[in-house]
């Protein structure tokens, strides 16, 4: 197995007024190249704040404050990892959206409201692929059957050519920050709008030279999500992460979804990193599967393995709370609520819901057992300690 | 787009003519001696009450005098100005320039320094620009207008001589009077005439007067735009399509300006335009501690004297001021904001 993205005891705090939240205790994981990570968990258990972690677009008052989220974006040298926690801002700006991408929960909300559909997807080619366009303008610009060389054609052509060099030159910076004179861009719109109605197109939206014209609030919530799939997908990146993209969509469009993305995982994308609270969805579409509870990964295991032996307790729990096409006997729900993350249980984080909590989980944090088989658990059912006759 | 617009303008229409009939209707709750009291000037012709209701139909009904009043009003006779000892209209277009001139400066630096400081202190929430300008934005907004005229007046012009008040100097205003025939009114805005006249120094002086009650007046207003700018950033800045735009790699700049603050600005249009209306009525304690005669000032004067003609003018004009302002803060929202452009 080859790494792409791994993550090591990756901790954040949110400070709010209410004292500080505890969402994430020391997250690792690890996603393959070529695989479907799924995350499953309560609502609430910091899914969401685990991956907008590993893309640094925690919301204030949230900050990372620890642990690596390395990616290897080699997949031949597994040595060469790069920790995106010790990166600037202007690196993560360049990664985001054009190596890892992410999609969102609610589509009625993750568009800009006031901005056409074609010129939020642009925007990803024009923060990510500026040198191609400029030189494919160029290009365009130099045939002979081109526009004539006027003075202020030279001076445009020129500005192109500088750009195709080093899009960060600073006379194409300066030029395209001073109104009138950033006009020069007009032609790099353009053809960033012509690959945004290309990408739109290859999602399946109908007429995509007109839907660029359009607004969010002209579509549908299943077309939205497709927009933002598209923008997500405007620079093939090497992971895709899906925030819950399905859960408030209708179960058709969900399943359209969740189709497309299986299909994109084929042709444009390395990986995905799926987020959802549907174990069918996970049981369909994913290789491996992480279970959160309370900012925790109780288990991680290979998605056959983790349905047929749920070795946390937590995870059986939740695996008997799903209804079954052959189910016997009563539903289980778990037993009280998710806790607190200001002042979260000492200890095991799930002990007071726990129907085999002993002694040392009140205590103690559980370590990560390796239960062989890619398969791991942080529980003390299964650790040394525990076994030495602590008994529940 | 076109239709949008031409909606609104019918719409706004009706509105004026409601604005009319309430302002007649408060006028005719006042008895028909009261009114014809306006026509008096000297305390020998108080026995001619009678016949001056007679003459002007005081006591026919409220129709009537309704329709005849909107006659003599849409003919641009608007009746009798006691303070200003002229016609009301033409007092009118003697006051009415002061006040433009001092709004024509000062309500683009409400709104842009609005804008922008509302900007900074949203974006750095918490940081000290924000304390800043937010302990600058609660003074401004607490302080009286009148005293804090009155403090900046005895500092500026009575301790360090700075500033005077009025509109011009004394020496300048004689020399226009001594000369008319080398200056001509064409806006009666001094700045403006001044420099028409080739005289940069009038246009100078003009702007000299005018620093104070600018300054007054923006610290005054400027707080709300700037209330209104700032917690609507915060709001957009915390929305899901800020993480959208996040996660496909927008900087900073491009997430706080292009996607945040355009947002933002459709309250503030609407905060802002209704300020600007609210001044166009001349910020009456700023006129008044100036000594700046114009519509706050002839409005404050005409209230003591219960000079009615007067205060009917204001009024009709302040409610075509807010029409006005409603169609502009109309159509801009709709050229920001796409979902009211199409339905
Ligand atoms: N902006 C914030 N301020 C304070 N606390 C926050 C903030 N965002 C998240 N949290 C805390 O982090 C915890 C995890 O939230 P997160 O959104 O990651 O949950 P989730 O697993 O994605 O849930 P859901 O399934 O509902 O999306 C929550 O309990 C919440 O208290
Ligand atoms: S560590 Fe203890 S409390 Fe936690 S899940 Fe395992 S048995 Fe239950
Ligand atoms: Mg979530």
């Amino acid at each position: 197995m080859t790494a792409l993205l791994q993550t090591e005891n990756l901790v954040t705090n949110f400070y709010t007024y209410e004292g500080v939240v505890r969402a994430l205790n020391g997250i690792s994981l690890v996603v393959d190249y070529g695989s479907t990570f799924g995350l499953v968990g309560e609502s609430g258990c910091g899914k969401s704040v685990a991956v907008r972690s590993m893309m640094r677009i925690i919301q204030e008052p949230g900050r990372v404050e620890g642990g690596k989220v390395v990616v290897f974006f080699d997949p031949d040298n597994q040595q060469r990892g790069v920790d995106l926690l010790q990166q600037s801002e202007a690196y993560l700006e360049h990664l985001r959206g054009d190596q890892i991408s992410m999609i969102f929960q609610e589509p009625n909300a993750a568009l800009n409201p006031i901005m056409s559909i074609g010129d939020q997807v642009a925007e990803s080619f024009l923060f990510h692929k500026r040198k191609e366009m400029c030189a494919r303008v160029l290009e365009a610009l130099r045939r002979p059957d081109g526009p004539s060389a006027s003075p202020l054609g030279a001076f445009q052509r020129h500005l192109y050519a500088r750009a195709a060099r080093n899009p960060r030159d600073l006379l194409v910076t300066l030029t395209t920050k001073i109104p009138l004179l950033k006009h020069w861009q007009r032609r790099l719109k353009k053809e960033a709008l012509r690959r945004s109605i290309e990408i739109i197109g290859k999602l399946g939206i109908p007429n995509p030279d007109k839907v660029v014209k359009l607004y969010p609030h002209n579509l549908s919530g299943g077309m939205k999500q497709r927009i933002v799939i598209a923008i997500a997908l405007a620079c093939s990146p090497l992971l895709l992460i899906a925030d819950e993209a399905t859960s408030n969509l209708d179960v058709t469009i969900q399943a359209q979804i969740l189709d497309l993305l299986r299909s994109l995982k084929q042709t444009e994308i390395a990986s995905i990193l799926l987020i959802t609270h549907d174990l069918g969805v996970v049981a369909e579409t994913c290789d491996r599967v992480g279970v959160m509870y309370a900012g925790n990964l109780c288990e991680v295991a290979d998605v056959g393995d983790l349905f047929h032996d749920p070795r946390h307790p937590y995870t059986r729990a939740l695996l008997a709370a799903v209804p079954r096409f052959h189910q016997e006997g009563p539903l289980l729900s778990i037993e009280g609520a998710v806790p607190n993350l200001v002042d979260p249980p000492a200890g095991c984080r799930f002990h007071p819901r726990c129907p085999e909590a002993r002694d040392i989980c009140r205590r103690q944090f559980p370590e990560t057992v390796d239960m062989g088989g890619d398969h791991t658990v942080a529980c003390y059912l299964y650790t040394d300690q525990a076994r030495a006759g602590d008994a529940p | 787009m076109h239709t949008f617009i031409l909606r609104r303008f019918f719409f706004l229409t009706f509105v004026l003519f409601g604005v009319s009939v309430l302002l007649f209707g408060i006028l005719m709750t006042f008895s028909p001696e009261r009114r014809a009291a306006a026509y008096v000037t000297t305390p020998q012709q108080a026995k001619d009450i009678p016949r001056i209701i007679k003459q002007f139909g005081l006591d026919d009904p409220f129709y009537i005098q309704y329709v005849r009043w909107i006659k003599e009003v849409s003919r641009g006779n608007l009746g009798w100005s006691l303070v200003a000892a002229r016609p009301v209209g033409e007092a009118f277009w003697r006051y009415f320039p002061i006040t433009l001139e001092m709004n024509l400066y000062a309500a683009p630096i409400v709104i842009f320094l609005g804008i922008w400081l509302g900007s900074i202190s949203g974006i750095h929430r918490d940081s000290w620009i924000d304390h800043s300008t937010r302990i600058f934005a609660i003074i401004g907004w607490s302080l009286p207008t009148f005293l804090f005229a009155l403090v900046l007046l005895m500092v500026f012009y009575g301790y360090f001589h700075l500033f005077s008040p009025g509109v011009l100097s004394d020496e300048l205003a004689m020399s226009i009077i001594n000369h008319p025939e080398q200056y001509t009114a064409y806006t009666g805005m001094l700045t403006i005439d001044g420099l028409l006249n080739g005289r940069p120094d009038i246009a100078l002086n003009a702007l000299h007067h005018l620093v104070l009650p600018i300054t007054t007046y923006v610290i005054v207003v400027v707080a709300l735009n700037m209330r209104v700018m700032r917690s609507g950033i915060i709001e957009e800045l915390s929305k899901d399509y800020v993480l959208t735009a996040r996660a496909k790699g927008a900087d900073r700049r491009t997430i706080h300006y292009k996607h945040a603050r355009r947002n933002a600005l459709l309250p503030v249009i609407t905060v802002a335009g209704q300020l600007v209306a609210m001044s166009m009525e001349g910020s009456i304690a700023v006129e008044v501690v100036y000594n700046r005669q114009g519509i706050g000032w002839w409005l404050a004067e005409s209230a003591t004297q219960l000079d009615m003609p007067v205060l009917m003018c204001i009024c009709l004009f302040m409610g075509l001021v807010f029409v006005v302002t409603n169609l502009t803060i109309d159509i801009l929202y709709a050229t920001i904001d796409p979902r009211i452009r199409l339905n």
